[in-house]
């Protein structure tokens, strides 16, 4: 019965606990504790001339279950209050819902301490090493989240920054991450990066010139955000209910919640 | 990784558009992370039907040479063609014969009814159930990175060359991203009386 | 650790085995002979699990010259690897399969164009330019992709399967004996001479 094991039906509803007590050899029952949960959703970032787009869907799921149809998952990073009027950072976490809210509230904490103490907001590439030395720090007992954070640099260019688990990272012009993230990449590749495009008439095979790569404008940089998603929602069921999207630009930081399908 | 549908990898998508259909599949075969071939094709052109085939390459060709001998029995038998519509019957039952020993493949059916010239395509699990597709169906190790891009790109109603043109940024763009995938591409795109086949170079690594 | 190495090229094949024969740590004998001839212009060379091997290539050379005596004709080298791999693909799913995995080349009788096949345990059969099997592959195909041409005259094939065997004497943490080197041309099969003494130095 391995070939169904992945199916949380058949094992069961899905505990944090690893399914029921098993027995072992000896006859001994073992209770063994699984920290860990995958929440499903899936995030999206996309770095422009001069703003940078962050997006997720707003479904938590835990197995087949729906546990709310409204959870975000983008964060305003490094405001002055609670409010986050004036945050300059923004920062997505998907897989497991309670590790990236601990870990945004974490890198927000540390963000405001910056700011109190320098009389300045962090930068954006200042934030992400930081970001990524509080993964690592948990590298035995792993924040269990893909990250991703966004901004706008020191030149006011658009700014992401990918983060495996344990805090790996990498300068990004797009990034997509979580259960869709296989669905949305290689669209964001040939939308975005223009990848496999190349120019017609201007030579055969290997003269051929590939389409040169410009920044999206922002409009249309929003359209492929939700056709990204609306695609994911129609073949990944942990994606759907919401699509939560904030753009920061030099004016601040925007943002709105569109519906997804709910099915 | 020791699944036996990805020991080798492969991909492989068939879409449908206006009056036509397209089948395109990559080149590579592996073992595990090694290339051994960037020559292996995993589409077979049986008469005027087309069958995909992704999965374990052994199975693949076994499978594949089974329907070569399947469809020329029934063409010796019927004195014509068979139609994409039986060809996927007779595909679904003589997989279901291996119930519980399969051939570890996920095959993919494209053509067009000899009748009516309406466009057909569908897909398989291993053991023969249908999946019937209005709009496209993808198979293989890069089968997520497929259905993102077929969802996105794929539109109702294309003509042939826009068709070639969705298929082939569907598939490179997807097996891209797949480790497994990829080396080159065969593109299929079946016209009334008219099939054109095209090579695709794709990224060599 | 035992290496099967293959060329194509303009107008043969060669075949290459290394002479080695193990079994566990211990070398039983190092003239070993892992090819077998199918007709007159195709050879396979074999490597795998002991008795799988003799038993299976010598099963399907039998096969193969019956198929020859009887109907006054060589079969080709395609159509032999697609028997091959027949035979391979329902011992696979047979109560005991065989382990081996094959190379087969060859040069077709009446087109006179080379041809060479890789074929594994699994019976996944790919025509290819240029093959290897075991831990080979990691070391060669790597030398293959940057050295090998399809219109190679065999004098410059051997000086690629001599870069091969120089890379594997350097890098193989077992000695494999040397290699036994076949040609394969449209005059038949034929004997390579080929320099086993050459001393490699690793790094």
């Amino acid at each position: 019965m391995a070939m169904f094991s992945q199916n949380p039906v058949l094992n069961g509803p899905n505990y944090s606990f690893a399914e029921v007590p098993k027995d072992a050899v000896d006859g001994l029952r073992e209770h063994r504790f699984n920290p860990y949960t995958d929440n499903g959703g899936s995030t999206l970032a996309i770095a422009g001339a001069d703003f940078a787009i962050m997006a997720g869907d707003t479904r938590l799921t835990s197995g087949y279950s729906i546990n709310t149809r409204y959870a975000p998952k983008v964060f305003k990073i490094g405001g002055t209050t609670s409010s986050q009027d004036d945050a300059n950072l923004l920062l997505s976490v998907v897989g497991y819902a309670a590790d990236g809210e601990a870990l945004q509230e974490r890198l927000d904490a540390i963000c405001k301490m910056y700011r109190y103490r320098h009389g300045k907001p962090m930068s954006v590439s200042a934030c992400a090493k930081r970001l990524s030395t509080i993964m690592y720090q948990k590298r035995f007992f792993p924040y269990y989240v893909y990250a991703i954070l966004g901004g706008l640099d020191e030149d006011g260019r658009g700014a992401v920054y990918s983060y495996d688990p344990v805090g790996s990272f990498e300068r990004e012009q797009c990034r997509a991450g979580g259960a869709a993230a296989s669905l949305i990449m290689p669209f964001l590749d040939n939308q975005v990066n223009f990848k496999n495009q190349y120019v017609p008439g201007t030579g055969v095979g290997h003269e051929l010139k590939e389409r040169e790569r410009l920044p999206l404008p922002r409009n249309e940089v929003e359209v492929l955000v939700k056709d990204a998603f609306d695609s994911a929602v129609e073949r990944h069921i942990e994606v759907g209910d919401g699509l939560q999207i904030m753009i920061i630009t030099k004016d601040g930081i925007e943002e709105k919640v569109l519906p997804l399908k709910r099915d | 990784m020791s699944s036996p549908f990805s020991i080798n990898g492969g991909a492989c998508v068939a879409m449908v558009g206006k009056d036509c259909v397209a089948i395109a599949c990559d080149l590579r075969l592996g073992l595990q992370a090694l290339t051994v071939s960037n020559n292996f094709p995993k589409i077979f052109q049986y008469g005027d039907v087309f069958l995909g085939l992704t999965g374990l390459a052994t199975d693949v060709s076994t499978v594949s040479d089974l329907f070569r001998y399947k469809v020329n029995m029934y063409r010796l038998r019927e004195e014509r063609n068979i139609a994409p519509s039986t060809f996927a019957n007779l595909v679904s039952s003589s997989l279901y014969e291996r119930r519980f020993g399969p051939y570890f493949v996920s095959p993919v059916v494209a053509g067009l009814d000899p009748k009516s010239g309406r466009p057909f395509i569908c897909g398989f699990d291993s053991i023969g159930c249908i999946d019937f597709a209005k709009d496209f169906i993808v198979s293989g190790t890069a089968s997520e990175q497929l259905f993102g891009m077929c969802e996105s790109l794929w539109e109702p109603d294309l003509g042939p060359d826009d068709l070639f043109e969705t298929i082939s940024q569907a598939l490179l763009s997807a097996v891209d991203r797949d480790a497994l995938s990829g080396w080159g591409a065969h593109v299929y795109i079946v016209e009334k009386d008219k099939v054109t086949k095209r090579l695709l170079k794709g990224r060599q690594d | 650790m035992e290496v099967l190495l293959g060329i194509t090229g303009k107008d043969f094949t060669l075949i290459a085995a290394s002479k080695a024969a193990m079994r566990g740590a211990t070398i039983l004998k190092a003239s070993d002979d892992k090819t077998r001839q199918l007709n007159k212009h195709t050879l396979v060379a074999f490597a795998g699990e002991a008795g799988d091997t003799i038993q299976f290539s010598e099963y399907i050379q039998a096969n193969a010259q019956l198929y020859s005596m009887r109907n006054e004709s060589d079969l080709s080298p395609s159509a032999l690897a697609h028997y091959v791999r027949g035979e391979l693909a329902s011992s696979l799913r047979s109560r005991k399969p065989y382990n081996v995995n094959l190379l087969l080349g060859g040069v077709d009788p009446i087109t006179h164009k080379p041809s060479l096949f890789w074929l594994d345990y699994l019976a996944a059969l790919a025509p290819v330019p240029y093959a290897a099997h075991g831990y080979a592959q990691y070391y060669c195909l790597s030398i293959l992709d940057k050295h090998h041409h399809p219109d190679m005259t065999l004098v410059q094939g051997i000086k690629v399967l001599e870069m091969c065997t120089d890379e594997l004497k350097r890098r193989l943490p077992i000695d494999f004996k040397g290699m036994t080197v076949k040609a394969v041309t449209k005059d038949g099969v034929r004997d390579i001479e080929f320099n086993d003494d050459k001393v490699v130095k690793c790094a």
